[in-house]
């Protein structure tokens, strides 16, 4: 066994930050101040640490940078990979949690921050960082279900009737979706005798050098699919999406559909087109077979989405059927680029073949919906502070009386509907465009596919404009309603006298003046993000080409992890799954 | 020999478990699940192979061992398993006194 390559400590960084700050979270938790202090300097290290990781990695061009836990060789020991889209995923984290985090402490409840938010809004993130970065598939499932159960009590924070019947149902499909996933890594294991994802793409390559029957995989990895959509969200595995996310506190909702969401999407991608990949099948590779399933699943999702989100009353019921919808826009491109993986795209494309430009124009969406819904959500909760409602029948005319959350939800939508110079445009230009090219260029079933799933977005792009544009009509439009003219008489000033009277005598939580006004702030900067990366699009555009190129990498990635000599025989491995 | 039990008691075990989630009673689905996570622990060990020597001790001389990896994989799953079980328990309990009621479908009729 050579001597592992030097650990690069900042690989480890974002997951060790997490972990550390929801411990000392919890150890100084009979401290309110000291709580809420511990939890923010944590939440700014997480983001500087993704930040770091995005810099080393992506700007810097570093190839794969493995981290061998205790140096461990691969494929023996636990091994952590930042390559160019797990690095990308973290920053796209890195970006939400902390204006959620700085959200949650003036608008969760005092007591229920007291009680266990900080602990637990670390672990989640501990777990999805630790998501982001695992090259062992084992590994992964312990790190969703750190993230998982982190989450569920979330959902279920503030325990009333609908918060408890949305937990169990978002907790018993997740439940059953961790046994499916366990299953699946068994019987991988079992055929290919390992967990690491490298050595497992190279043994699925060369299935006759290490003996490996790849027929099983196939099945397996179809089971891996569906936990994977449960964790999205797409249709059919979406019931437990907008219950959930009416039931958890604002700020976690937009990291539920800002991050955690796409962790379901990241492990598709690393799986799919990184792992199996590799293997060849007696019908064609495993892309060819979830193509169209996922291309269906994003389909129906969009569709669906679209339809269910127009018809709702409720302003945060909207934005979470929206989400289901918008999982589908990012899964349509996956799906299409699944079914052509190999073919080359026109030069100004991100990316040299269909799967890296696919990966891309998916990162590029994602992107923009975690950006642009985590805003949404946060405006929600700011309306839900301010005016104690949701319901488009008690709300209306906020544009005059609130006219700071008019302009980001404007925005916000704005960037959902995909129009320039906001990052959804780009986004929305680039899951046209895959299924343009793929469209032309293609041949047979996959350029009929493509072709159907860009009228699918394109309907859902229609459907997108409707819900956004009467959200905007009931909530903001108009005259104000009775409850608002109760609740702002006159236009909200930050920083002005109290406007939580109508919320706090209807049960919600008196926020006061100054919450009000860093709940604004953080709505504000999130919109000043949006317009940022959308003027700077290059910079978008190329971490997810980087991402793209490395995703399909297979062999650059099986490289970067594997000792040189890729030695796997012989020897009973070590704790793979020993970390916990 | 062993194989053809443990597939049955697997077949056995999924079946249980799948026909639980499935009821009305918010108690039985809980078991239910519990019962599915048990079940794909057994499978995770069986996916070892019994063909070896207990992979425990000296075994330079003797034959080559069972793979330990999925025993510690399975130790793994089973505390994670723990953990889920108290909270998914726990919810019950919760949405009983919240509801009343631990029916699934009075639970679904008050409308969403």
């Amino acid at each position: 066994m050579t001597a592992a390559a030097v650990n690069d400590p900042v690989v480890v960084a974002p997951v060790v930050v997490a972990l550390a700050t929801a411990i000392l979270a919890l150890v100084v938790r009979s401290n309110g101040r000291l709580t809420k202090a511990v939890s923010l300097v944590g939440g700014v290290g997480y983001t500087l640490a993704t930040a770091a990781v995005f810099t080393r990695v992506v700007v810097g061009a570093s190839g794969p940078l493995p981290y061998y836990l205790s140096n461990w060789p691969a494929p023996y020991g636990i091994t952590l990979v930042a390559d160019g889209l797990s690095a990308s995923m973290l920053g796209l984290s890195g970006l939400v949690t902390l204006p959620a985090l700085v959200f949650a402490v003036v608008s969760v409840s005092p007591q229920g921050q007291r009680l266990s938010f900080h602990p637990l809004y670390h672990f989640m993130i501990a777990g999805v960082a630790g998501a982001f970065l695992t090259g062992d598939v084992f590994n992964l499932f312990v790190w969703f279900e750190v993230m998982l159960m982190a989450s569920y009590v979330l959902v279920v924070f503030r325990s009333g009737p609908d918060e408890t019947r949305a937990a169990l149902s978002y907790v018993v499909l997740n439940l059953l979706g961790s046994a499916v996933m366990l299953v699946a890594i068994g019987g991988l294991y079992a055929t290919t005798g390992t967990l690491n994802m490298a050595a497992m793409a190279d043994r699925l390559a060369n299935p006759a050098v290490y003996d490996v029957a790849v027929a099983p995989t196939l099945g397996l990895a179809s089971l891996l699919l569906s936990v994977f959509a449960l964790k999205a969200g797409l249709v059919p595995f979406h019931f437990w999406v907008p219950a959930a996310y009416d039931a958890a506190p604002a700020p976690v909702t937009a990291v539920l559909a800002g991050v955690v969401k796409k962790v379901g999407i990241y492990a598709v991608i690393r799986l799919f087109f990184t792992v199996f990949a590799a293997a060849e099948y007696a019908g064609g590779s495993a892309l060819g077979f979830v193509g169209p399933l996922l291309l269906v699943a994003a389909i129906a999702s969009t569709l669906y989405g679209g339809v269910a989100a127009v018809g709702r009353e409720k302003l945060s019921e909207v934005l979470a059927f929206s989400s289901i919808a918008q999982i589908g826009f990012v899964v349509v491109p996956l799906g299409v680029a699944a079914t052509a993986p190999g073919l080359p795209v026109p030069a100004s494309a991100p990316g040299e073949t269909l799967a890296a430009f696919g990966i891309a124009a998916a990162l590029v969406y994602a992107f923009n919906h975690t950006l642009a819904k985590s805003l949404l959500f946060l405006v929600v909760g700011t309306l839900q502070d301010t005016v104690g409602s949701v319901e488009f029948d008690q709300l209306g005319g906020l544009a005059r009386r609130a006219p700071v959350l008019a302009a980001a939800f404007l925005v916000g939508g704005l960037s959902l509907i995909g129009v320039p110079p906001l990052i959804g445009f780009f986004g929305k230009l680039l899951v046209f465009r895959v299924g343009v090219v793929a469209g032309a260029a293609g041949s047979g079933v996959a350029a009929t596919l493509a072709w159907i799933g860009l009228a699918a977005t394109v309907v859902g792009a229609v459907f997108t404009i409707a819900y956004v544009t009467r959200s905007w009509n009931a909530v903001f439009w108009g005259e104000p309603s009775t409850r608002v003219e109760t609740a702002l008489p006159k236009r909200w000033q930050t920083g002005g006298r109290e406007p939580a009277t109508a919320a706090a005598a209807d049960g919600g939580q008196a926020v006061g003046a100054r919450g009000l006004a860093v709940e604004a702030v953080v709505v504000a900067t999130l919109v000043v993000a949006l317009v940022g990366f959308g003027v700077g699009a290059e910079f978008v555009l190329d971490a997810a080409a980087t991402a793209g190129e490395a995703a399909t990498d297979t062999a650059g990635y099986v490289d970067a992890v594997l000792p040189p000599e890729g030695g796997v025989e012989g020897v009973p491995a070590e704790s793979s799954g020993g970390e916990h | 020999m062993t194989q053809w039990l443990l597939a049955g008691v697997l077949g056995t075990l999924f079946a249980l478990g799948t026909f639980l989630v499935l009821r009305r009673d918010v108690v039985r689905v809980v078991w239910g699940v519990a019962i599915v996570s048990q079940a794909a622990n057994v499978y995770l060990v069986t996916m070892g192979g019994f063909i070896g020597a207990a992979p425990v001790g000296d075994f330079r001389e003797a034959t080559a061992p069972s793979d330990p990896l999925v025993q510690a994989l399975v130790l793994t799953a089973i505390v994670i398993g723990f953990g889920t079980t108290a909270l998914a328990l726990v919810l019950t309990y919760r949405v009983y006194e919240e509801h009343g009621t631990i029916d699934t479908y009075e639970l679904g009729g008050e409308g969403l």
